[in-house]
């Protein structure tokens, strides 16, 4: 994730258009999660016309997010647009996952880890239409490679997902270590703070010297 | 044909320590790289159009690897549009950049598709009606010269991949600045000048060997694609354009490359 948030951070990402890039696949994927819902009760329509805009504390552009009718679809369009948003919330990738749950907003803002600016309910009514979808993954699947398979691959993808859940400590601490220790890649955030304070410590002496030398040049100008 | 044999035409004017093509002789202007009346431009290019219209979308796709969908993107980001916005959609040809406007004004809003060109026109009109946006759009046919709108008019106004076909762009430039509401602000997205030698010759070479080929093969239309690579290379560069906009009295003037410089948006406001 470190690499993915300091890349789209950089200004190759910007010449890139990696900002549209995500926002296009974005908008491309939530209409689709629409189509397919199967709750018909999901109260989307309340949203028209209004726009969520979310700023991410590890990307540098923000994404609003904005509900329109369109015939007789609704749409969201997905943009960077802050202009005419009617709340704002400025989060972290971490924190977006505890979203989806209306109820934890409130909670989230007391412990710092969410911001919102203007209309709550918005983020709220989002929030609401986030945890309302019904998507029958099973049947879409099915409509393209048939029932067999699909079962086979869900079978087969939900051991998976209990296997890596049951085994995720164990492997991103076998991650770490490799990259951090054995393939040195990255580095630990205790060895960035050590190597931050070796660069104050060292920037502070140069100072130090700096003033005893001016204090000296004074001296040795004033005997004379 | 090679990009080295394309010549650009000799009537270059330098201002300043730049090379500005010239394309205000008072009779004559560039079609491609071809020296024309100026009264034969607006059929020409329009006959160019005309012919384009229906695989335009397709090649579009095709020519950029679909890039251009995210350089319009970026030009929406860059519009600052809010709900009840008025937006003029200029040159707007098949409507990318309406239908997302049409989406963001909301119903208080309005966007005005126009074009000096009926076939794109048409085929704009039919695909945002297809997409079931007909709530605040109205479609114009209009010369960029000579806008057909009341002074003060506008909060936004576009200009993608138009601006190198009209004839006179600086009374284009100064028409558009006339629409505009005092606080509006231009947006022109552009091809322009890569920044970088290799990506110059690179895209030279894409440009006047494939493309024109890529034209034949999908829209049976060769010359089109050759007129569209010269276009390109006779149009401002970036600098030019700009200085150009603050003739016309924009305020602010700034423009972003992109994609190493192959489109340049070009940004002025009006005070």
């Amino acid at each position: 994730m470190s690499v993915f948030t300091s890349f789209a951070t950089s200004k190759m990402a910007e010449e890139l258009l990696l900002p549209q890039a995500i926002s296009a696949t974005l908008e491309i994927l939530v209409n689709k999660a629409l189509l397919l819902n199967q709750n018909k009760l999901l109260a989307i329509h309340t949203l028209l016309g209004k726009t969520l805009t979310v700023k991410v504390a590890e990307l540098t552009f923000p994404l609003s997010f904005t509900v329109n009718a369109q015939a007789t679809q609704t749409k969201v369009i997905v943009s960077s647009l802050t202009e005419g948003s009617e709340c704002t919330i400025l989060t972290s990738l971490s924190t977006l996952k505890k979203l989806k749950a209306e109820q934890q907003i409130t909670q989230l803002i007391k412990q710092g880890e969410l911001d919102v600016l203007g209309d709550v309910k918005i983020a709220q009514q989002f929030a609401v239409i986030a945890q309302s979808l019904d998507i029958d993954w099973q049947t879409e699947l099915a409509k393209y490679i048939g029932d067999v398979p699909t079962h086979k691959i869900l079978q087969f993808g939900g051991k998976v997902t209990r296997e890596l859940a049951k085994h995720s400590t164990q492997v991103q601490a076998d991650v770490g270590e490799y990259l951090v220790h054995e393939k040195r890649l990255v580095v630990t955030s205790s060895q960035i703070r050590g190597f931050n304070q070796q660069v104050s410590d060292v920037s502070n002496d140069v100072d130090r010297i700096s003033e005893r030398i001016n204090k000296l040049a004074l001296q040795l100008s004033t005997n004379k | 044909m090679s990009a080295s044999d394309q010549t650009p035409p000799v009537n270059d004017t330098a201002i300043g320590e730049q090379t500005v093509l010239d394309d205000h002789n008072d009779s004559t202007t560039h079609f491609g790289y071809k020296t024309i009346d100026k009264e034969d431009k607006i059929s020409m290019v329009a006959g160019v159009f005309h012919s384009v219209a229906k695989q335009y979308d397709v090649m579009n796709d095709l020519m950029s690897f679909g890039i251009h969908r995210l350089w319009k993107r970026f030009t929406i980001d860059a519009s600052g549009v809010r709900p009840g916005n008025k937006v003029l959609d200029l040159a707007g040809g098949t409507g990318d950049l309406t239908a997302k406007f049409s989406q963001l004004v909301g119903r208080e809003g309005k966007v005005i598709l126009a074009d000096i060109n009926s076939s794109m026109l048409n085929v704009g009109r039919d695909k945002l009606r297809d997409k079931g946006l007909v709530q605040n759009i109205e479609y114009v046919q209009a010369n960029a010269e000579y806008l057909p709108f009341e002074e003060n008019t506008f909060d936004v106004v576009t200009i993608a991949f138009g601006l190198r076909n009209v004839t006179d762009k600086d009374k284009a430039l100064r028409s558009i600045y006339s629409v505009l509401k005092p606080g509006g602000r231009l947006l022109v997205l552009e091809f322009s000048k890569p920044e970088h030698e290799l990506l110059n010759k690179a895209y030279d070479f894409y440009s006047f060997n494939i493309l024109p080929k890529m034209g034949e093969i999908v829209a049976k239309d060769g010359d089109s694609y050759q007129y569209l690579a010269e276009s390109i290379r006779m149009h401002p560069d970036q600098e030019t354009l700009k200085t150009m906009m603050d003739n016309a009295g924009f305020e602010q003037t700034s423009y972003k490359n992109l994609t190493g410089g192959v489109v340049a948006l070009h940004k002025g406001y009006k005070f």
